[in-house]
């Protein structure tokens, strides 16, 4: 019996090219057994190892029909920059998924609304695809989406699919634009957005994941236009070492980001995020 | 259960008789201090000691353990597992450390359970040894972790004068002492350990009311004494933190650990190994692209001190016993019970 620590081996069978530093990689477990017992909801997250480097917490970016998962990664540190290296059919570990996700069954009938800075987007990716799949359980639908210029943009080709989803619209924020401009972005931080989008506090719920500064400041700000701190909810992001809080590193407050989260109520982590 | 005696010179018999079937970590004396290690015979036991410098904890908890070994061709990896089953007796514990196992133990079961912890806790008996001389140092008593031990233990030794006083507490325990003829104590020798815990408990000069702790924890997050602990003049006659990690290396219950690979030349085989990490060191909190969650030293002795009150994610699981290692070693002379009188009287 393979025990937590184990990881087991999946195989790369396709890498999909996001910008110049990101992919998003399809896995498929080389035993048959863990697909089976494979069971994820969006916002969740796996250990994924290379063995003789290290092990990283990834979020799953979606599992797609043929129940490939999809881990959408940007090349940053070790474990990330030696993945980069693998070709298809390679294979590497992984272990989960874990981690609480979002709360999709508990924001049934809310209007939703998804802020997501950056690399922010991979783990909002599924609630996306699941909003879409079952449209009519939730209201109003909006997406921000901000990141550093329209290259560093991932799943763009997916970008007007996101459009198209009824009754939704899409904002896209860039801090610059160096070259050309492919689709509508607007220069400005995601926060400019809030005095022209649709959505309203009274009956919404605010969904954001980015770059912990941006969200700090993301959840001031709805604050300030109404939002109440207990419809904020928020993915953070902490060093993991074991994903299955034991290790400690990535505790905030009384709790585990990896245990209790990542997927955390605003309301219930306001003290240790305070805009600085 | 009944409790026996046994002579303090019959205690070669006894550790004679579990030799033959465990292996035996006990404390010794190294130099001037004492420290737990394996007891080959009765003249390496050295049960008059105050606190060894490393708490037992590094028999379940090692401070340096492989995961699993591996192995890298072309196709695929080969992971061996790498399960120890060595049975052994931990003799001579004290209270507080005892206290800090049976944390440990509820913070390594929960949800999700940890098998290599599980598998060493489960190997081994714990002959604990009531605490008659607690350390300058020590506020166990204020904990409610001595420094007499009412349960968790499989066999529990009191010194009393000549000889000493054996309790049962465990199946455990029943079996290991079933063979041998040891002599049924009497009311008196029942009557005199009383004393001696009396004895013990006035010896104990630390005293802190541990039930405002976590509310301490809540109330003070942005208080100025961290500032003071941890960049400033210190707190209380200490000097300010010098992030070592001293504290957490020494206390009981922190668990903290990093996880890391190794390769040997060949490139092809290594292991995964983890290793006991401390919340007092830089890259704890440091995530990709230099991102740090507790850049600043006070972030990082506040959350070691929050998570000793109690207030952090391991909740009481990891909180103080009271033991009074920290204080020992600490270069800066930061003293936990005074830190925290220090935030309730700063109020």
């Amino acid at each position: 019996m393979l025990n937590e620590y184990y990881p087991s081996l999946a195989i790369i069978k396709e890498i999909k090219k996001e910008t110049n530093n990101t992919n998003t990689y399809f896995l498929s477990f080389s035993d048959n057994k863990f697909e089976k017992n494979f069971s994820w909801s969006p916002g969740q997250f796996i250990m994924l190892s290379i063995l003789g480097v290290g092990e990283s917490a990834i979020s799953i970016s979606n599992v797609d029909k043929n129940n490939l998962i999809n881990v959408t990664v940007r090349n940053v540190g070790n474990v990330t920059n030696s993945l980069f290296s693998f070709k298809k059919n390679d294979i590497i570990g992984i272990r989960g998924p874990y981690g609480s996700g979002w709360p999709l069954r508990e924001i049934k009938g809310k209007d939703i609304l998804i802020i997501a800075g950056g690399m922010g987007i991979a783990p909002l990716r599924g609630v996306i695809h699941y909003i879409k799949s079952h449209r009519e359980d939730y209201g109003q639908f909006e997406i921000i989406y901000g990141a550093r210029t329209p290259e560093d943009m991932v799943f763009k080709y997916e970008l007007d699919t996101w459009m198209k989803i009824k009754n939704c619209s899409l904002h896209l924020n860039v801090d610059e634009i160096p070259t050309k401009n492919p689709f509508e972005c607007k220069i400005g931080l995601v926060t400019s957005c809030f005095p022209i989008m649709n959505t309203h506090h009274r009956n919404a719920v605010a969904l954001v994941c980015g770059p912990e500064i941006m969200m700090r400041y993301v959840a001031k700000c709805l604050e300030t236009i109404g939002f109440d701190d207990k419809k904020i909810y928020l993915s953070l992001e902490r060093r993991m070492k074991c994903g299955i809080g034991k290790c400690g590193h990535c505790q905030i407050g009384i709790n585990y980001v990896c245990k209790d989260g990542p997927v955390f109520n605003y309301a219930d982590i306001k003290p240790f995020i305070r805009p600085l | 259960m009944k409790s026996y005696i046994i002579e303090k010179n019959k205690l070669k018999n006894l550790l004679e008789c579990f030799l033959k079937k465990y292996k035996i970590y006990g404390p010794i004396k190294s130099g001037i201090d004492s420290t737990f290690d394996e007891i080959k015979s009765i003249n390496d036991l050295h049960l008059d000691y105050s606190s060894t410098i490393i708490p037992p904890k590094k028999f379940f908890h090692p401070s340096r353990q492989i995961l699993f070994k591996f192995t890298i061709t072309k196709e695929k990896y080969l992971i061996q597992e790498d399960i120890e089953d060595e049975k052994f007796i931990l003799f001579g514990v004290h209270p507080c450390d005892v206290y800090a196992i049976l944390k440990l133990d509820k913070f390594f079961s929960g949800e999700i359970k940890d098998s290599f912890y599980r598998n060493r806790r489960k190997n081994s008996i714990i002959v604990a040894l009531n605490c008659n001389q607690p350390g300058e140092n020590s506020f166990c008593k204020s904990m409610n972790a001595g420094p007499f031990l009412k349960d968790g233990y499989d066999i529990l030794l009191t010194d009393i004068d000549t000889k000493y006083l054996i309790e049962i507490g465990s199946n455990k325990g029943k079996k290991l002492i079933e063979d041998l003829e040891l002599i049924v104590a009497t009311n008196r020798d029942v009557a005199e350990k009383e004393k001696k815990c009396k004895i013990s408990d006035r010896k104990i000069r630390k005293i802190l009311d541990p039930s405002w702790l976590p509310k301490l924890a809540e109330e003070n997050l942005d208080h100025e004494i961290w500032v003071d602990l941890g960049e400033r003049g210190g707190v209380a006659d200490s000097f300010p933190c010098l992030s070592c990690g001293s504290c957490s290396l020494v206390c009981p219950t922190c668990y903290c650990y990093n996880i890391y690979d190794t390769l040997d030349l060949s490139l092809k085989h290594g292991s995964r190994i983890r290793e006991l990490d401390s919340c007092q060191l830089l890259e704890y909190g440091e995530v990709a692209q230099g991102g740090n969650f507790r850049k600043e030293r006070k972030d990082r002795i506040r959350h070691w001190m929050f998570c000793k009150f109690g207030a952090a994610a391991g909740g009481k699981n990891s909180n103080c016993v009271g033991c009074g290692r920290c204080i020992r070693v600490c270069p800066s002379k930061i003293d936990i019970t005074k830190v925290a009188k220090e935030l309730r009287r700063r109020k």
